[in-house]
């Protein structure tokens, strides 16, 4: 129903602005992000839009937010009945490309170098909206590295270390159940929250390569491997040893399910995308004196470095559509996106902009200033699973992540499962 | 016979009918019966929504009897049409009876007891999310604070459990549409027929028995095919509460296909569980119809 209303709305709306467009020889620019929750994020659209069109009367930028799980699926419907909107977000990628192999996304490489772009946006996250050098989305929002956020004052009154290691973990975990505070606050219906987790495991156990290999189908490469089959044992069993909250698998992280037992004293850390610093600063300002962060442990006789880190670059990536009537504007619109008033605000609430220069040397808060140097100074930063892997495939690993969480599948199982569905996508049977 | 001979044909019956008709049976055709053959001609493709079809024949249809999900959803499906059946629509006439026997607050009560029915899923969702929450739900604090701590149950979590609790929010929704179906049946069933009773020395009992429940039977098949058929094509209340998880344990046939289609975007397959998924539900309705049709007329000779 609320699905039925937007899109009425939404259909109203367009077929308003048309006419007003006919009238007026107004320009309508329709605009579709995520940013349903306040943050950094969604203050800096708004502010860019209100600059935007204060600078030119003559354009309307419609700005659309969907929530982040329906948001894949609105795009690629709205795709498929050529009806995408003119500017919008993804997260880079495989699913990027596989919008730009429909035709659906606008080249706007010549235009970022008109337009004096180019080279504002970090090379480093450039790469993940780009395919054989050409730009089809600009890294807007966030370098984010998934991090475990801890509650200091819990540590400390438990005397608990941070855990380098995953035995050490374990300990911890221990203590913290035996005094009843949850280990880990994680809301996992969303799936690609515990995805989270597998990765690190995998990461830590077979490296970089193991993922890599298994993705591009080189050097043998298997999601069957042993590196996918103990990461599962793992991560199951955390899930023996309650890691988790009671009804993690279907608590929603969107709202804020998670948070809220970390915000109540009853979970004591949070392995989340380093947005979360910037979300709980704008939900629970006070919180942010008692907590920090630490990398995800490494486990012993594993093949990751422990500094390794899983994110990403850019985190939304926005694109123009190549249908879209006034790619000229929408450009120009990127700018403000971009531009020092917007990066000066990302950093205020607590994001690490994509772009800009010498944006280490900006921020001050001594926390930020921490999560900037793990986020730069790492050597290998894995990109989230669900965004590297094209949508089918995607979706296979988010589904047999949770069933591994759930301990309704068996890491072998689950691996063959996700080995199947690759094989089918390649047509290797 | 003759006069209508004599009329131009635009205004003959039939062709009046039809043309009155046509505007309706347009639309139908348009939107409800063309897309069956085309989601069948779909179903025979590889197709992620916006990029090239490919042919692939029969291969969704051999992928869909061999998957486990379809059928651990098709089971779920059915237990859901059973505890309507078994559930709403008791639960539907007992409402019914009393609210419309002579008691005081009746019309307050009533308007207490629609109230689910004119909800939206989406907020009958959101609500029973919050209920249902682990930690800081309505239900699992209150069986903490009355100490009944056995009775925490991880009501969205467990696979075990998730399916009931899904269903028992579909009841909470649907019970009030019977209701109201049953309260104008009953009130359509004459005064006589009870005060004639009453005078014979018939008990309440024996009245809801002889009277009653049989004037309400056709009224109760019609309910029942509409649970069957809304139980088997139900997807909004689930897609908010569990969204068919975790892992499966809660999903429907039309759950099942929005993933396909919508998250995996596998058109192609999703067609393929939409196809079934009608056909499911067409033959069962039929055979449904068929069998209580002639109970109906049975009913009727003997009465």
């Amino acid at each position: 129903m609320l699905k039925k209303a937007t899109i009425c709305l939404f259909v109203i709306s367009l077929l308003l602005g048309m006419s007003f467009g006919v009238y007026a020889q107004d320009i309508n620019l329709t605009l579709w992000h995520i940013h349903t929750n306040v943050g950094a994020p969604q203050y800096t659209i708004q502010d860019a839009i209100r600059r935007f069109e204060a600078d030119y009367p003559n354009v309307t930028i419609e700005e659309v937010q969907i929530i982040n799980d329906e948001y894949k699926t609105k795009l690629m419907i709205a795709m498929g009945a050529n009806d995408e909107p003119d500017i919008f977000m993804s997260w880079g990628g495989g699913p990027l490309e596989t919008y730009i192999n429909a035709g659906k996304v606008w080249d706007m490489t010549d235009a970022l170098v008109e337009e004096g772009l180019y080279d504002n946006f970090l090379p480093v996250a450039m790469d993940l909206g780009s395919v054989d050098g050409r730009v089809y989305g600009v890294p807007i929002t966030n370098m984010v590295a998934a991090l475990v956020f801890y509650r200091t004052d819990i540590f400390e009154n438990l005397n608990l270390d941070i855990p380098t290691t995953y035995a050490e973990l374990l300990e911890v975990m221990e203590v913290l159940n035996s005094n009843n505070i949850t280990p880990f606050a994680l809301a996992n219906s969303n799936k690609w929250t515990g995805s989270m987790y597998f990765m690190y495991l995998v990461d830590r156990i077979g490296g970089p390569d193991a993922f890599y290999k298994a993705m591009m189908r080189t050097d043998g490469g298997s999601f069957a491997a042993e590196a996918f089959i103990k990461a599962g044992e793992h991560l199951q069993e955390l899930v023996r040893n309650n890691a988790f909250p009671r009804g993690f698998q279907s608590m929603d992280e969107d709202l804020a399910q998670s948070r809220n037992l970390l915000y109540t004293d009853r979970a004591a850390m949070y392995l989340m995308g380093s947005w979360a610093w910037g979300t709980i600063k704008a939900e629970n300002e006070p919180l942010l004196e008692k907590l920090d962060f630490f990398v995800f442990p490494g486990i012993d006789g594993g093949l990751g470095d422990p500094s390794n880190l899983v994110g990403t670059p850019g985190d939304n990536y926005f694109s123009i559509a190549e249908k879209s009537e006034h790619k000229d504007y929408a450009v120009k619109f990127l700018g403000y996106l971009s531009d020092a008033i917007a990066e000066e605000m990302l950093i205020a609430n607590g994001h690490i902009p994509p772009f800009g220069k010498d944006i280490g040397s900006k921020i001050d808060d001594p926390m930020m200033k921490s999560l900037y140097q793990a986020v730069s100074g790492s050597d290998a930063v894995q990109l989230w699973y669900d965004q590297s892997l094209p949508p089918e495939l995607a979706q296979v690993h988010l589904d047999t992540t949770q069933a591994l969480f759930g301990l309704e599948m068996t890491p072998e199982e689950a691996a063959q499962t996700m080995e199947q569905a690759a094989k089918r996508y390649h047509g290797e049977n | 016979m003759k006069v209508l001979d004599h009329l131009p044909w635009y205004r003959r019956p039939g062709v009046t009918i039809f043309l009155f008709l046509a505007p309706a049976l347009f639309f139908f055709a348009l939107y409800v019966l063309a897309p069956i053959p085309v989601s069948f001609y779909y179903s025979l493709f590889r197709w992620d929504g916006i990029g090239e079809r490919a042919f692939i024949g029969f291969q969704n249809w051999k992928e869909l009897a061999q998957d486990p999900i379809f059928w651990r959803a098709l089971k779920n499906n059915v237990t859901l049409v059973v505890v309507s059946l078994l559930f709403q629509l008791p639960m539907g006439i007992a409402l019914a009876l009393l609210l419309t026997s002579r008691f005081r607050w009746t019309k307050l009560l009533k308007t207490i007891y629609v109230l689910p029915y004119l909800m939206s899923a989406v907020a009958i969702g959101m609500l029973w999310r919050y209920i249902y929450e682990p930690t800081f739900g309505l239900l699992n604090m209150f069986l903490e604070a009355i100490g009944r701590f056995s009775w925490i149950q991880d009501w969205l979590g467990d696979p075990k459990v998730v399916l009931y609790s899904v269903i028992n929010a579909i009841n909470w929704q649907f019970t009030p549409f019977y209701m109201l179906l049953f309260m104008a049946a009953l009130a359509g069933i004459p005064d006589e027929l009870y005060e004639a009773a009453k005078i014979d020395g018939a008990s309440a009992w024996n009245m809801f028995w002889t009277i009653t429940l049989p004037l309400l039977w056709p009224t109760i098949i019609n309910a029942a095919t509409l649970s069957l058929v809304g139980s088997l094509k139900y997807f909004d209340l689930i897609h908010v509460l569990s969204g068919g998880g975790p892992n499966h344990a809660s999903e429907l046939m039309a759950t099942y296909m929005y993933k396909r289609s919508f998250q995996h975007f596998r058109m192609g397959y999703g067609s393929t569980i939409a196809v079934a998924l009608f056909t499911i539900g067409f033959v069962l309705s039929m055979v449904f119809l068929r069998t209580t049709r002639r109970r109906e007329y049975e009913g009727g000779g003997k009465g």
